[in-house]
């Protein structure tokens, strides 16, 4: 089994970097780590990078996890290219692309591009950001799955995450203590649905709504907090039709034996417990 | 330790008496909008509670406004009519206004800026717990918020007579203190008199976000909020109630420590709320709402 430790970077495509590069910094408040040819590299916490857009198709998109030993991206190799699927060895001006030691990519069942990564680089200094905007780090993404209860499985069997609560047929799975760190949400494509940063506090994701809305950028969902994991939580409208998140508060599941998977429904309800209608595709019912 | 100062004569808020041009309605509103109760409505005086206190709002036709306060006994009254007469103000004892309050004793007196408030002794309390009439979260009468063309002279003569506390100054607008709470009275410098807002609590944030919610899905907008008050850490939300009068929930917040210093804010709306939220009160710097919603770049579906 693939063993996950923790979620470690998103890459995206844009044909856009200068205003992607502006949206990252002015309206996410996230800090530029670097700018190399065609990427801006962009920190949220102490790691080197969270996020790096990339000059490219805004359909482009991966994630990276993060696994322990470099015998475990041997393994995991060999495991995915028995289970079918073909899996790409990262050269070495792909890994330093990624700031990685090593790396292997493959597409999991919807077709989403997964890297696993090991030894991803840390920064020498601690994250400030562009603005006060109370960013703890990059946390978690949503995924687009066109199989909700095949990718659950790949996920759950092949990788080591766990349901942790189900809204409708979409996941929320962990790979930690914390309540989600992927959350699949059924849809008709492929790619990154969301893209989680924490914040310090509520009145972080309160300020934010404001910040927001003042600066014109569409807020699609919230101010509001999960029934799931109860974090407060803000959903807004990134470059190339992406959505980003804001939340605080989400819930750790420290007792894996004693933690039961609970069903909500795929409706507002089931997303907001404050009475906040999602303006989101995914999360329609 | 309690913070309540020594010299203070006042020890609770209790009600809030609001004339009103359709005392039903707006009783309905506060039983609707609130999850308050009526508990008694007689010769067009409807009267509300809230919490363990028999009635904390008071609508009827009578085109006054009143503040009701609690003093510990008789004698605390008397300090107050004396202290009160020594600031020149004339305060008079009203026995049959006493007995339509649910008190024993009744003090009233007008406040410089034209504000009356009334001293009353033993109030009524109830012993049943309360009910509300909406699954609300609703906790209690919090505070009261007033505005006066002569905010100075009016703060001047609730410390002055009254003992009580200055938590924080915005501009000229006082947050007055009586209790363990941060504020039980603001006085907010204006160009009328009166109630400007009747405050309520809710049990947690949750609560106070579901009633956002609740009046946007009514297509109501609030009149400020929801946000948080840089002064008592309270999150507000404020919106429209009968009568020109700001009716406003709030949650969480600061409880003082003692020997606690006001602090100065600067009168502008940075003050008010430490969310940035909409505002649409004049008294709390109103800005123009944002309004629009326009695009980034085309969603792809």
């Amino acid at each position: 089994m693939i063993q996950l430790r923790d979620i470690t970077y998103v890459r995206l495509g844009t044909r856009d970097l200068e205003g992607a590069t502006r949206y990252a910094t002015d309206i996410l408040g996230l800090e530029i780590a670097e700018r190399s040819g065609r990427s801006v590299y962009f920190r949220s916490d102490a790691r080197e990078h969270t996020l790096c857009y990339f000059d490219g198709d805004p359909g482009d998109h991966a994630v990276a996890f993060e696994v322990g030993t470099r015998a475990e991206i041997d393994a995991a190799a060999a495991e995915l290219e028995r289970i079918g699927h073909p899996v790409h060895a990262g050269t070495r001006a792909e890994c330093d692309l990624r700031k990685v030691h090593d790396f292997i990519a493959f597409d999991d069942p919807t077709g989403n591009r997964i890297e696993l990564v090991w030894r991803p680089q840390m920064s020498g200094h601690g994250f400030r950001g562009t603005r006060d905007a109370g960013i703890t780090g990059f946390s978690h993404i949503g995924l687009c799955t066109t199989d909700a209860a095949r990718d659950e499985a790949f996920w759950t069997r092949v990788c080591n995450a766990r349901a942790s609560d189900h809204i409708g047929d979409a996941p929320l799975l962990r790979i930690g203590k914390i309540h989600h760190t992927l959350a699949l949400f059924p849809t008709n494509r492929k790619g990154i649905q969301h893209i989680n940063h924490q914040m310090a506090g509520t009145d972080d994701i309160q300020r934010a709504y404001n910040f927001i809305r003042e600066r014109k950028v569409p807020v699609v969902f919230g101010p509001g907090k999960h029934p799931t994991s109860s974090a407060r939580f803000l959903y807004f409208e990134g470059p190339d039709g992406m959505v980003y998140e804001y939340s605080s508060g989400v819930c750790e599941i420290d007792d894996e034996a004693a933690w039961r998977s609970r069903q909500f429904e795929a409706a507002p309800r089931g997303f907001c417990k404050w009475g906040a209608k999602p303006d989101i595709k995914e999360f329609r019912s | 330790m309690s913070i309540a100062s020594d010299s203070s004569l006042v020890e609770q808020l209790r009600y809030v008496h609001l004339g009103s041009r359709d005392p039903e309605a707006a009783a309905r509103f506060a039983e609707e909008r609130l999850g308050m109760r009526i508990v008694a409505s007689d010769s067009g005086e409807w009267m509300l509670r809230s919490d363990l206190r028999a009635c904390t709002l008071v609508f009827s036709t009578a085109r006054t406004q009143a503040v009701g306060l609690q003093v510990h006994d008789v004698d605390a009254l008397e300090r107050a009519a004396e202290r009160l007469a020594a600031a020149g103000i004339a305060a008079r004892r009203d026995d049959t206004l006493a007995a339509r309050r649910l008190s024993k004793a009744l003090l009233a007196f007008t406040l410089p800026g034209g504000v009356d408030i009334e001293l009353v002794v033993r109030p009524l309390d109830q012993g049943w717990r309360f009910f509300p009439s909406r699954e609300i979260g609703l906790a209690g009468l919090a505070d009261v918020v007033l505005r006066s063309t002569r905010v100075v002279e009016d703060e001047a003569v609730l410390v002055g007579a009254l003992g009580m506390r200055v938590a924080d100054w915005v501009g000229d607008a006082a947050y007055l203190g009586f209790d363990d709470a941060h504020h039980r009275i603001s006085l907010h410098p204006s160009a009328a008199t009166g109630v400007l807002a009747v405050e309520f609590a809710l049990d947690d944030l949750d609560e106070l976000m579901q009633a956002w919610y609740r009046l946007l899905d009514a297509n109501e907008l609030p009149a400020h909020g929801p946000g948080r008050r840089p002064t008592s850490e309270q999150a507000f939300l404020s919106f429209d109630g009968p009568d020109g009068v700001y009716f406003g929930f709030v949650a969480e917040g600061r409880t003082p420590v003692a020997g606690e210093r006001p602090r100065q804010f600067a009168p502008q709306p940075a003050s008010h709320c430490a969310w940035g939220s909409d505002c649409r009160i004049a008294e709390y710097g109103a800005q123009a709402p944002v309004r629009g919603r326009p695009h980034l770049r085309g969603v792809e579906s």
